[in-house]
């Protein structure tokens, strides 16, 4: 983008506004100059005042002012401004877009759901002053919002932040089935960061005992961490120099406390990532295409509103990439379940529909359109994305 | 630069190294410009109140300037004079000048403010690039909600999260306290402050010809009417009614009407004309013309972005009970707001691993197992490393060995 024209076009606003305004006021002083030169004038003809030599001085005055005409003056230097403060708009227009909403759908966006997503969303990053404030402010109070069970996820990991993991294992075994069938190992990984921090900074012993309690348990599962931390045993004290230093690194803290939000936001219900932020951004990357699709149908005199399905594809990055569509390379129709991908013996896929055209309802073989191998409906089977 | 760092010792030290940095893909370049494109309005309304700024200051010198002018002129054409008068004369216009010096330093400090917010925001606009994209629409978000917020009048968050985020410059706060004020002021049924708005604005508000001010002085005479002051009707109408009717004869009549009638009249087309909700249609008006006026969107920004991201995003999948916790559309409240919008076109395939969630191309070529169940290549080997080449289905709970699968090829 061209932002140095517009920065350019910007500054000289900027110094025709200070011409102008350094004009208005050297006309300022030169009037005010010349008012109190006359008042001096006046003053030392004080004593022998005749009203003739008032009246020539205050006609001299005017005259003098006249010659001034401190209005054309200001009106010079404000033509130029208000050139300039004319074209840079018009500039704006030109570079940008300059009207975004051409494509809007014009429903009632309840604002409701809307204050509701906004709060959450604070909620979720934790800015709780900010969501409790736009709920009062907007009298949400009826929102479902998520605010406690946001709140105890930051008291967990503000604990967690100052190396007390009490809160998180609180909440992991309280959770425990469940963090297991999501295939966690949070729990481990909990445990072997308070064992690491009980061996660093506090006895042989009571590290010793930790391990008994609460590492045992994993031994089965987790049969080459769990050595692993039981050889730092033999190191403590000169930890930093052992082969196992790498377990202190503080990345496994970090680590934990990104699976800790992902697992409480998974059992939430919710994602680890505001679904706000994430709508919103898919938003930066597809509006501009739908305003071009707007602009197009616009002058074909198509209607915008209406539409059940975009006319064509708004690409958006792979992490906005959240299910498996499948279309078919030949009608170029989405894979649905009355019409599913099948999977030709060639390892080609095409949707039913175009296998039933191509093999006239199944009553002959026929050829895969992209490859010599012939098929028929018998060897193709169904796909599962 | 070390020797040994290079590949070949013989090579001349004067080629330049090859740059190592790799630049963004171009189509990503591209598509941030045409992003950035979208910003009209970050750029717009503080240059239009920038140069309101400038307009008002200029009228204020113009006018004190005149004014002093015709006191020195009234002066020397009056021949009844005395001197001490016309010393004193003189000496107020001196002081009167004086003071306009005082208003312009003032009136300059706020241009020159302004001017920095106008700076700041092309400033901004030229930060974002490739590499910190995703803060930098963060950002963006923030700057979204508070257009919102404002627009919807939750005046105290959006000072909050402009304040907490310290983006105060990237955000019109002291642009919508003006609108504040005549919002304020309808919801409390008064006129004035309206009024007053729409003589600060007379001449781009007939440009654009709008209605407001109409429709405010309808709204004056239809309140006296319900205060059954039927004079002071006719002559505010005959006042400030008449100008219009060479463009709103039929509005005009009908309100006209009302005088016949009374505020309790059952006739449907007088009787919504006493309804309290004209007022809140007022204050619609009002922010429309607002909006216009300072070169915003109508709707918020947030609700235009939303509807782009949803409709981009919806698929008949995103309804399914299986959603995907990551898609903002396995929500109930988006789904609500994305029920009235198309759903997005494929023109190709696009799948995504059930398992790992990741996009299967041909890096990353999608698998068949032999129940017709398709995962990337990616997730398989790593269950097949860890279960001793046993593949097992997680959604059906079929077992098979990893050499019994073969790759589908989707075009």
């Amino acid at each position: 983008m061209e932002l140095n024209t517009i920065k350019d076009a910007f500054d000289r606003v900027v110094k025709k506004q200070k011409l102008s305004s350094s004009k208005s006021h050297e006309v300022i002083d030169h009037v005010g100059q010349e008012i109190e030169q006359a008042l001096a004038k006046f003053l030392s003809t004080h004593d022998s005042t005749s009203s003739i030599d008032q009246k020539s001085i205050l006609a001299e005055l005017k005259l003098k002012l006249n010659a001034i005409s401190p209005v054309q003056q200001f009106e010079g230097s404000q033509k130029e401004l208000n050139q300039n403060l004319s074209k840079y708009p018009k500039l704006l227009e030109r570079s940008f877009n300059p009207d975004i909403s051409k494509a809007y759908r014009n429903v009632d966006f309840d604002f409701h759901i809307v204050n509701q997503i906004i709060a959450n969303h604070f909620y979720q990053q934790g800015l709780f002053d900010l969501g409790d404030s736009i709920i009062y402010e907007a009298g949400e109070h009826e929102a479902t919002v998520l605010k406690s069970q946001f709140l105890e996820m930051y008291q967990i990991l503000e604990s967690m932040r100052v190396k007390n993991l009490e809160p998180a294992l609180n909440w992991v075994s309280a959770n425990r089935e469940k963090l297991k069938q999501n295939g966690s190992h949070l729990e481990l990984k909990l445990h072997s960061l308070q064992y690491m921090e009980i061996l660093q900074n506090g006895t042989q012993a009571d590290a010793l005992n930790y391990a008994k309690t609460y590492l045992a348990p994993f031994a089965f599962l987790y049969k080459e961490e769990i050595m692993k931390l039981m050889g730092c045993l033999a190191f403590r004290g000169r930890l930093a120099s052992s082969p196992y230093s790498e377990l202190m690194s503080p990345t496994h803290w970090e680590k934990s406390t990104d699976e800790l939000i992902q697992q409480f936001c998974r059992l939430l219900g919710q994602s680890c990532k505001s679904p706000l932020s994430v709508a919103i951004t898919a938003g930066f990357e597809g509006l501009p295409t739908l305003l071009k699709l707007a602009n197009v149908m616009a002058a074909k005199k198509q209607e915008w509103q209406a539409m059940k399905q975009l006319p064509v594809p708004v690409e958006l990055s792979k992490e906005y990439q959240f299910h498996s569509i499948f279309v078919c390379p030949v009608s170029r129709d989405q894979g649905s379940e009355e019409n599913p991908p099948m999977l030709m013996p060639c390892l080609h896929v095409l949707c039913k529909q175009s296998i039933m055209k191509l093999s006239k309802s199944s009553t002959r073989t026929f050829k895969c359109p992209y490859c010599p191998a012939e098929a028929s409906v018998a060897q193709c089977r169904q796909l599962y994305f | 630069m070390e020797m040994n760092s290079l590949p070949n010792g013989n090579s001349t030290p004067s080629t330049p190294p090859v740059p190592t940095t790799t630049s963004p893909p171009s189509s990503k370049v591209g598509q941030l410009a045409e992003s950035l494109r979208l910003e009209h309005q970050f750029l717009r309304v503080p240059f239009e109140h920038y140069k309101k700024t400038i307009r008002a200051n200029h009228r204020v010198v113009e006018k004190e300037m005149s004014s002093v002018i015709s006191g020195v002129s009234d002066a020397a054409d009056r021949d009844d004079l005395s001197s001490d008068e016309a010393v004193n004369h003189l000496n107020s216009l001196v002081s009167r000048l004086q003071g306009l010096k005082r208003k312009l330093e003032e009136g300059s400090r706020v241009e020159h403010l302004q001017a920095q917010r106008c700076r700041a925001r092309l400033d901004h606009l030229e930060s974002a690039d490739a590499e910190n994209l995703s803060e930098w629409n963060n950002m963006r978000l923030k700057r979204i909600l508070v257009d919102y917020m404002l627009r919807m009048s939750y005046y105290d968050t959006a000072v909050k999260l402009a304040e907490s985020s310290n983006i105060q410059d990237l955000v019109d706060i002291d642009v919508f306290q003006e609108a504040k004020k005549v919002i304020d002021a309808l919801q409390n049924k008064e006129v004035a402050p309206a009024l007053a708005w729409c003589a600060d604005n007379k001449s781009r508000l007939k440009k654009s010809r709008s209605k407001f001010e109409f429709q405010l002085r309808l709204q004056e005479f239809v309140e006296l009417v319900r205060a059954e002051n039927n004079l002071r009707a006719i002559t505010y109408a005959r006042k400030y009614l008449a100008p219009w009717g060479s463009t709103h004869m039929k509005e005009l009549q009908r309100v006209f009407v009302t005088l016949a009638y009374k505020s309790t009249t059952e006739c449907a087309t007088y009787k919504v004309l006493f309804e309290p909700t004209q007022w809140d249609h007022l204050v619609d008006l009002f922010k429309q013309e607002f909006c216009k006026l300072y070169g915003m969107t109508l709707e918020p920004l947030l609700n235009i972005y939303l509807q782009a991201g949803l409709s981009a995003l919806k698929t008949p999948y995103c309804y399914e009970d299986d959603c995907t916790k990551e898609d903002p559309l396995s929500q109930e409240s988006f789904r609500k707001l994305a029920l009235p919008l198309p759903y997005s076109k494929q023109h190709h395939s696009k799948l995504v691993c059930y398992i790992t969630k990741e996009l299967m191309d041909t890096e990353n070529p999608p698998q068949v197992l032999p129940n017709g169940y398709v995962y990337s290549t990616k997730a398989l080997e790593e269950m097949a490393k860890k279960n001793d080449g046993k593949i097992t289905c997680p959604r059906t709970g079929f077992v098979c060995n990893y050499k019994d699968l073969v790759k589908a090829y989707i075009s």
